[in-house]
């Protein structure tokens, strides 16, 4: 069968699923899988549809895909009772090379549309929405509720948009303008249809290519954007990671030794995008202009003993000794509590991952100036002063060429302790170490208590 | 910021080490046991990947909600209080998904029939192939947001809009679940936040205020199914009406719709209209569209359309059956499918009570 251009061709089909007559066309296709007039239907799938629709007493319309020789065919089969005889509609007639593979392009075209749009739509065929998103509408500029089930012209407006729509056909990458708040867009839609053929309507996807309606940016992270970010990120990496970890750990079955590590490599890479989240959720707090901390009594020798105690197994692991301060030391401070052990966690973490197997890491408390303060001393490579002050900005690193970490740690941590009315500061030689020394306001009433 | 996860290490000597083994040994067999157990359950009784992963997200993304809201009214009760200093001293999370994932009384309580329900007519209503059912193709819903009729009018822009949420990838999950196994489930997870938290001060008092709250504050009324029996009960379909109104609902893939005006037809409550269309065996579902007076080509064409969308439907099982359950009377199917339309409570009392005079 060569396709083309044939038009609908008919037979009918009696109540034992026999061909009783049939058009030249079905005859062919019929005889090449081996049937005849007065045998049972050869072609197994028009037979299905057949049967099917005598059964049950109804119309039945359907695409089927047969084999015909050396080249497949899609057929449409429309299947109607007449009394005990079934009367088959055929058309389509459309070619497919058997080795061809399979003709995928309207679920190409939707994966266009996902990836590329802010948000997706879809219409019946009358052109009436019947989807559109609640919350990304809101964040453009339009109400959903109102819009549902109501025309698509109420919300896209131009010319070039009206015409690809009543073509009933799938388009992309069309202007229009949304009519709410007038900002530019570019729509694309796939035509969707039912069975027998008819339009059912458009799924689509809007790409809003002018500013929207957005809340301004606030110095380049939107507080919006990044709860969103953190909420759509934060738990399909845990999903990640756990999988990725029962994989490397084989929990659910032996894989082959090199998948394992190559788990093992998703759920590490896994686990730096988690912290960098929490970073940039922290990052977003941290610079906003309002962003304040509760002022509590706190103290620093005992957060320097849980800070070192959080990271035991690590500096094991290191083989590096953290020397923490006696049980009974106590330096009364004034700041909160959480974020102090935040900074304290990664100034430790730091001068673990420096010092040199076998030494000792230092931890030193002192007040001066109405300021009660921690040292953390290492005996690693050191900073060289030139670096001293980058190694507090955003992205930077203590040493570039060293793999983990953000640069986003040291620049958060000195940000927590301004905004508690102390600092982070660095002194180092280069070869010998360096000291990291948090600074926050001392609690003189506490002190006084105390002694 | 950043801190590696803490790395296990523990004795592997001695008494230890035995019983390690032995309690690998006893995970194998278990292990073994549900495998076979999979082997040999029948197809209906499987759900496939999709399905799986739609009944994980929603039911860790409740649990993961429920577990927010009140780890954070604790943390204020508690800070009101004064017995803590600041709110980020609650564990929770992943934790606590993980400890009701291993609690055999969520395996068997309702609401997670209640949530596999939901999750697979939600999955019907992306197979259902669409069908065009009327002239100027305008859907069922876009025609209701029209009507003439306030409350109908009202209740399809609810249908619509909360549909719409559910499908939003942005949008927060919602519990939705009637108000009762809402509540349940929210003390399940104050339960499983106060086992992760033991040196918590006044962890009890914190978390039953937060409970208390997070309760009042559920309502059951704002969810797809609430308000697909609202629009059923608003267009109130004769008879004769019927059939459009099915045959429509499930060509605009609005399944919710269907099952609503199914349950308003019979008699039955939402919950159990929508186990009788779910069941891939179907049979129910016969019975009770004959019971409500649908003709013959009615409920073949519904019986098509739901075994195209589903493959564990037998479309050559709804042929031969079609013909028998046709031949029972309307009031024979009335009184079979009767004891369905009563109350859930009574119908596990008597269950339970039995049924011996």
């Amino acid at each position: 069968m060569t396709g083309g251009e044939a038009p609908v061709a008919v037979a009918m089909v009696d109540a034992d699923g026999r061909l009783v007559s049939a058009d030249p066309a079905i005859l062919a296709l019929n005889a090449r899988a081996g049937g005849k007039i007065g045998a049972a239907v050869a072609v197994p799938q028009m037979a299905t549809v057949a049967r099917l629709a005598r059964r049950l007493g109804i119309v039945i319309s359907r695409s089927i895909h047969v084999a015909d020789e050396d080249a497949d065919i899609d057929l449409w089969v429309r299947a109607q009772p007449e009394g005990e005889q079934v009367r088959l509609a055929v058309s389509g007639w459309h070619e497919r090379r058997a080795w061809h593979p399979v003709d995928r392009r309207p679920a190409a075209e939707r994966a266009v549309i996902a990836a590329d749009s802010d948000w997706h739509w879809e219409s019946d065929a009358g052109l009436t929405f019947s989807h559109l998103p609640v919350i990304a509408g809101a964040r453009h500029g339009f109400d959903a509720r109102r819009l549902l089930g109501r025309p698509i012209d109420t919300l896209f407006g131009g010319a070039a948009i009206g015409e690809r729509l009543v073509a009933r056909q799938s388009f992309v990458g069309v202007e229009a303008r949304l009519l709410p708040g007038g900002q530019d867009m570019e729509v694309s839609a796939v035509a969707r249809f039912d069975g027998p053929g008819r339009f059912v309507g458009y799924a689509g996807g809007v790409r809003m290519t002018s500013v929207s309606l957005a809340p301004p940016v606030e110095d380049g992270v939107p507080a919006t954007f990044a709860r969103r970010l953190e909420r759509a990120l934060r738990l399909p990496l845990g999903r990640i990671i756990a999988n990725a970890d029962s994989i490397s750990a084989q929990t659910e079955g032996p894989v082959a030794p090199d998948y394992a590590a190559y788990a093992s490599d998703i759920a590490s890479a896994g686990r730096h995008l988690m912290a960098l989240v929490d970073d940039l959720a922290d990052l977003q707090a941290v610079e906003r202009p309002d962003f304040v901390l509760p002022d509590e009594a706190i103290d620093l020798a005992d957060l320097a003993r849980r800070a070192a105690g959080l990271l035991g197994v690590r500096a094991d692991t290191a083989g590096v000794v953290i020397m923490r301060p006696p049980f009974e030391a106590r330096m009364p401070a004034r700041g909160d509590f959480r974020r102090v052990l935040q900074i304290l966690v990664n100034v430790i973490g730091n001068a673990i991952r420096y010092a040199p197997r076998g030494s000792a890491i230092g931890l030193n408390l002192g007040e001066a100036g109405g300021f009660a303060s921690v040292s953390v001393i290492d005996r690693g490579k050191g900073i060289a002063v030139a670096d001293q002050a980058r190694i507090f900005e955003k992205f930077e690193r203590v040493d570039v060429s060293e793999t983990g970490g953000n640069g986003l740690g040291l620049y958060i941590a000195r940000r927590l302790a301004r905004a508690m009315g102390g600092d982070l500061r660095v002194d180092s030689v280069v070869g010998e170490g360096a000291c990291f020394t948090l600074s926050l306001p001392a609690d003189a009433a506490a002190r006084e208590d105390h002694r | 910021m950043s801190v590696e996860p803490t790395l296990v290490r523990g004795a592997e000597t001695g008494p230890a080490l035995v019983l390690r083994v032995a309690m690998a040994d006893a995970r194998e067999a278990a292990r073994q046991a549900a495998v076979i157990d999979d082997y040999f359950r029948p197809v209906t009784d499987r759900i496939d990947d999709r399905t799986r992963q739609a009944l994980d997200t929603l039911f860790t993304g409740i649990v993961l909600a429920i577990d927010a809201d009140l780890r954070g009214r604790a943390a204020q009760s508690a800070m009101k209080r004064g017995t803590v200093r600041d709110m980020a001293t609650l564990v929770g999370g992943d934790v606590v998904v993980d400890r009701l994932r291993d609690t055999p009384a969520i395996r068997t309580g309702e609401v997670m029939g209640v949530l596999l329900a939901r999750v697979e007519l939600d999955g019907l209503a992306t197979r259902l192939a669409p069908m065009a059912t009327t002239q100027d193709g305008v859907s069922l819903l876009s025609r209701l947001v029209d009507c003439p009729d306030p409350g109908v009018a009202a209740a399809a822009a609810d249908l619509l809009t909360l549909e719409a949420r559910r499908r939003e990838v942005e949008a927060p999950i919602v519990s939705e679940l009637p108000a009762e196994l809402h509540h349940r489930l929210v003390w399940q997870v104050a339960a499983a936040i106060r086992a992760e938290n033991t040196v918590f001060p006044d962890r009890d008092r914190a978390l039953s205020d937060a409970a208390w709250h997070v309760i009042a504050a559920h309502d059951e009324g704002d969810g797809v199914e609430p308000a697909a029996t609202r629009l059923a009960a608003a267009i109130d379909a004769r008879c004769e009406e019927r059939p459009a109104l099915l045959v429509e609902s499930l060509g605009d893939r609005r399944p919710s719709l269907f099952v609503a005006v199914l349950a308003h037809a019979i008699g039955m409550d939402f919950d159990q209209a929508r186990g009788v269309v779910i069941d891939p065996d179907g049979d129910r579902l016969l019975y009770a569209l004959r019971a409500i007076g649908l003709d013959r080509s009615t409920v073949a064409r519904i019986g098509l359309a739901l075994a195209q969308a589903d493959p564990r439907r037998d479309v050559d099982r709804l042929a031969d059956r079609i013909d028998a359950v046709m031949a029972v009377s309307i009031a024979d199917c009335v009184s079979a499918v009767s004891p369905l339309c009563l109350h859930r409570d009574f119908r596990d009392a008597i269950q339970t009570i039995g049924t011996a005079s």
